[in-house]
């Protein structure tokens, strides 16, 4: 019985030292430096297929993706890739429990900015500088997937732009024109509830819907990229008053959105605005493939953020909408590396554009959709980022959660505008260092 | 006998000895699958879980030993502080509504199933059929059920004239964790109904007869006889309650996702863990927290279930 009992220990001591031993792979990761030449991956010998797993958050792309699947495997007849999607909210979890797993997946879809560098920096991804056409991409989407050692971890992947989507039969039945500053927009809902049309299908159940709605109503109040510049030099906070009149904005147009609100997914939202019920819906670019799926007649155009003054410069609110890349304990690195080529290429990007309407991060890409094309010309106009996401995505909570958690807070009535604004700054006082 | 024979014949012994101990312990080998397996999906996880709170942690990155330091930060930093004292009042919240919502309501139709009444068997299947569905079926049932716009029950209020009464019931802080109790206790109203009607069945009628003869009345041999003699199920039912509302998550989950808004008016600790554990891949020093959380909620189970264990087996002992 002893010896059993002295088993034991030596089987809990093993824990013990296993436990303790680094639990992550080390952070000092192999390949080439930025800027290094292209080598084209190595094509895997005859035999055997390799299937590569590739994680992604948008179920509702699964049909194109088995497209473009097809049109890669066409090309490279001894790699199949499985396009294994997860649902957006409990994507983290899933890709963060294989990653430390290490195991089962061979492409993962990585978010945007510091979601990517985060797991880059913890050594969990390969860098990809050397993957042809990567450097081909623009710099500024490059960011969006780099690691603190400024490698690149991750082929950009769209870029998305929050809009207004409006019906145009319902403002033109009512008379209404597209608004396109604050006092436009007021006077446009008062006219639309009146006539007992929902002015805009805004849901609130999930509250990052809120973070995006603020970023094309309150840009334009809080002074776009004048402030971002502001704002990370450290000459203004979240506590500025130009900040605090974008999130009353937001308090102010609650009446405008449907009843409970709060309580309703974006899904009901979306069947709000696609069934003529709403006029206006607020979200990011990607919405307009499901609208087109769900009611391909709609009379759908599209608003950027709203002007300061009547004519003036409505800026695009853009970011880069997540990457992909390969985890460091892929077993098929090569194979996983010609994917990547494949996703870097002008060939995938219109592909992707064109059946998903959405907006290609690979430069030369030309959007066949006449509404992406608008997108792009607006962007070239005139562009500020979406805040929270591109600069406040850091923290525990991060200080976009806890921005958009506080707007819901404030919409159920237990915080104020200058509260919200107070919670943000706080969340962001404990991680963000300005940059002077 | 010489010597060397003795000595010969000790060794013998010895040796039978040995070998007759060695196949005493050979059963414990076969113990060893099924240990190792029970280390590995049961101990190893609480101990990692212990090991990693005591940790920095940079994304899912382990940092340095940083001793207690996440436990102090969890009870004394904001928004720590606060969202785990608002999760723990939802469970304090969460274990009374089940109690006054599953327990009483149980205990009650299990009187009434016990009764001499005919069909027993039929209510029996029917309040115990919610437990065959999955708890995210559930969770996702009600949610559309409950949906503000077009959810079956404020359709139906509005039908029947109660439109007042409709609101929406997951949307307004005010409703939406009482609603999500209600959920839970519909959902394990039959376990606890069949708990119950064990116990009750278990206490002979001959007891019921003689106080009859004393006179005693109905209400009498409810609170005098059966509620103690019913002493066992109920313990164990509160016990299990306790848990079940200290471990609430899936339910919440499913129905409000791991925010458990809105603003957090449904947060229990254990969606806190979720999201501070793993929602987030950028989550900065999320693992080391989130493990600090896991390690007070066991802690918080792990005693409260045993005081309350050692209480209710004194009651019995009383009895």
């Amino acid at each position: 019985m002893r010896r059993v009992g002295v088993w034991l220990i030596c089987a809990v001591l093993m824990l013990v030292v296993s436990a303790c031993s680094s639990s992550s792979p080390s952070s000092t990761s192999g390949g080439q430096a930025t800027g290094a030449a292209p080598t084209p991956a190595v094509e895997p010998a005859k035999g055997e297929p390799v299937e590569l797993v590739m994680y992604s958050w948008r179920p509702e792309d699964k049909e194109a993706y088995n497209k473009f699947i097809a049109e890669f495997e066409k090309k490279h007849a001894n790699i199949k890739v499985k396009f294994k999607p997860f649902k957006s909210t409990e994507y983290n979890t899933i890709l963060s429990n294989s990653l430390t797993a290490g195991t089962g997946v061979d492409i993962v879809q990585l978010r945007p900015y510091s979601g990517a560098t985060s797991i880059a920096d913890a050594g969990y991804l390969l860098p990809i500088d050397d993957v042809k056409g990567v450097q081909d991409i623009p710099k500024a989407y490059l960011d969006a997937a780099r690691g603190s050692d400024q490698k690149v971890y991750g082929v950009p992947l769209s870029i998305n732009s929050a809009v207004i989507f409006y019906n145009k039969k319902i403002l033109e039945d009512n008379g209404l024109q597209p608004p396109q500053t604050w006092d436009e927009l007021i006077q446009v809902s008062h006219a639309l509830q009146a006539k007992g049309i929902v002015p805009i299908a805004q849901a609130g159940k999930a509250a990052y819907l809120l973070s995006i709605a603020h970023s094309v109503i309150g840009t334009s109040s809080y002074g776009g990229n004048e402030y971002v510049e502001k704002l990370l030099s450290g000459e203004v906070n979240f506590n500025d008053p130009a900040f605090k009149e974008s999130i009353r904005r937001m308090q102010e147009l609650a009446p405008f959105f449907p009843p409970d609100f709060i309580g309703i997914d974006d899904k009901d939202a979306q069947a709000l605005f696609y069934t003529g019920k709403a006029a206006m819906y607020i979200n990011g670019s990607y919405r307009l493939e499901t609208f087109e799926k769900q009611s391909p007649d709609l009379p759908i155009d599209i608003l950027p953020g709203l002007a300061k003054e009547k004519g003036g410069d409505a800026p695009m609110i853009n970011w880069v909408d997540g990457s992909y890349g390969i985890p460091k304990a892929t077993k098929h690195p090569e194979e996983a590396k010609l994917f990547m080529e494949f996703l870097a290429s002008k060939e995938f990007g219109q592909m992707f554009s064109d059946d998903l309407s959405r907006l290609s991060a690979i430069a030369g890409v030309t959007p066949k959709h006449p509404l992406v094309q608008k997108m792009t010309q607006l962007s070239e106009k005139s562009m500020a980022p979406f805040l929270m996401l591109v600069h406040f995505g850091e923290g525990t909570p991060t200080t976009k959660t806890t921005f958009e958690d506080s707007l819901q807070g404030m919409y159920i009535g237990k915080l104020t505008v200058d509260k919200v604004a107070e919670d943000t700054q706080a969340s962001s006082d404990k991680w963000f260092k300005p940059k002077k | 006998m010489p010597v060397t024979d003795k000595t010969a014949a000790a060794k013998t012994e010895a040796a039978k000895i040995r070998r007759r101990n060695w196949k005493r312990h050979l059963v414990h080998l076969f113990l060893l699958p099924a240990l190792l397996f029970y280390i590995w999906f049961q101990i190893y996880p609480i101990f990692s879980a212990f090991l990693n709170s005591f940790f920095a942690w940079d994304g899912l990155k382990r940092g340095s030993f940083v001793g207690l330091e996440n436990f102090v930060r969890l009870f004394t930093e904001s928004p720590f502080q606060e969202t785990f004292f608002r999760g723990l009042g939802h469970n304090v919240i969460f274990f009374i509504g089940i109690v006054l919502t599953k327990l009483v309501v149980a205990f009650v139709l299990a009187l009434f199933i016990n009764s001499k009444i005919r069909g027993k068997e039929f209510f029996k299947m029917v309040i115990f059929m919610p437990k065959l569905l999955s708890v995210i079926v559930v969770g996702f049932l009600f949610s559309l059920i409950l949906n503000p716009t077009y959810g079956a029950l404020n359709t139906f209020l509005k039908f029947i004239g109660l439109e007042e009464l409709a609101r929406p019931w997951l949307g307004s802080p005010d409703t939406a964790l009482y609603t999500i109790i209600l959920v839970n206790s519909w959902y394990g109203l039959g376990f606890a109904v069949l708990i119950f009607l064990a116990g009750l069945q278990a206490i002979p009628s001959e007891i019921y007869d003689a106080a009859k003869m004393d006179g005693a009345s109905g209400f009498t041999m409810l609170w005098r006889m059966t509620v103690p003699l019913a002493m066992p199920s109920i313990m164990v039912m509160t016990i299990l309650s306790f848990i079940g509302a200290f471990e609430a998550f899936e339910l919440i989950f499913a129905m409000q996702g791991s925010q458990a808004g809105p603003y957090y008016s449904t947060d229990v600790l254990a969606t806190y863990f979720y999201r501070l554990a793993f929602g987030s891949v950028a989550g900065g020093e999320s693992i080391g927290l989130g493990s600090a959380l896991a390690v007070v909620l066991f802690l918080m189970i792990s005693s409260a279930t045993a005081i309350l264990l050692f209480f209710f087996r004194r009651k019995e002992y009383e009895q």
